[in-house]
């Protein structure tokens, strides 16, 4: 059966010499689980950049999105039918990620950042005088800003890829992360700022 | 409400740009900017910052062949 052999879990181990009437319970389920499994391919994307910018390489990025995968399809039933898939998918991403920073013994650790005003970046970018939106903006280099989210504190920068790389709501964040949404809201606001602050940081190094 | 207003704009500025405010102070806050050069600057400049580290941290492009591959692995491990 075709769509049984395209699948990757435990239906496809079932044995598979026994043809299966269209309509038994077992065809019913492999269906299911490859409906699934085409579904949750369709996030990939979404996935290999939330894991991008927690792992910081390409090459680890991939492996845990893998290794996502390879959970997800494995515990597929646990998955409620019409919740959130890609908060779901992200709730594993994550647990890998934590898993993989335990199992190399660099587990994140809740560093301090300087609380700085909200308008740190733009005073600091803006303090050589009055100039248009456009040049101030166009201080800041892709490469700055990339390198700049990886030097924000674990905890804060997860919530900063999940709202705002990530699209996920304040409630999905609070889900995939099991904190609190007040939670989210005070690591979001420290995390922006952090990265602002690192930013602000950064561009004063490229500009000596 | 703050004693200067400005005060009041800096601290919503991010609940307003996450769409978390309520009815009456969306109005305080567009009601402000509209008067307000120095938050207006600062507005947009938050708005646009947001966009730009959007930009760039989604601008990765995803591995040519990563849902092949991710298939395999489960496959591989499926049959350890």
């Amino acid at each position: 059966m075709l769509l049984v052999a395209d699948s990757v879990g435990l239906v496809a181990d079932t044995p598979s010499e026994v043809p299966e009437s269209p309509g038994s319970e077992r065809a019913l389920e492999a269906r299911d689980r490859v409906h699934f499994e085409e579904e949750a391919l369709g996030h990939a994307d979404q996935l290999y950049r939330i894991a991008l910018r927690l792992s910081g390489s390409q090459q680890s990025a991939e492996e845990l999105v893998q290794e996502t995968y390879l959970r997800a399809f494995r515990g597929w039933r646990g998955y409620r039918p019409g919740s959130n898939l890609a908060a779901w998918l992200a709730t594993i991403l994550r647990n890998v990620f934590l898993d993989e920073a335990r199992r190399q013994s660099r587990r994140p650790a809740q560093e301090s950042f300087e609380d700085t005003s909200e308008y740190y970046l733009y005073n600091h970018l803006t303090e050589s005088g009055a100039e248009p939106q456009e040049a101030v903006l166009n201080k800041l280099s892709g490469g700055a800003i990339v390198d700049a989210l990886g030097d924000v504190p674990p905890a804060f920068r997860e919530v900063v890829v999940l709202v705002d790389i990530g699209d996920f709501s304040y409630q999905d964040a609070a889900d995939i992360l099991g904190v609190p949404i007040g939670t989210v809201m005070s690591r979001l606001h420290r995390g922006r700022r952090a990265l602002k602050q690192s930013l602000a940081n950064r561009t004063s190094a490229e500009a000596s | 409400m703050s004693i200067d207003p400005c005060i009041g704009i800096e601290s919503k500025l991010q609940p307003y740009l996450d769409r978390q405010l309520t009815g009456d102070e969306v109005t305080m806050i567009e009601q402000h900017l509209g008067q307000c050069g120095y938050c207006r600057d600062r507005y947009h400049f938050e708005a646009r910052l947001r966009d730009t580290v959007k930009t760039v941290c989604c601008g990765d492009p995803v591995p040519e062949g990563l849902i092949d591959r991710v298939r395999l692995h489960c496959r591989g491990q499926r049959g350890a």
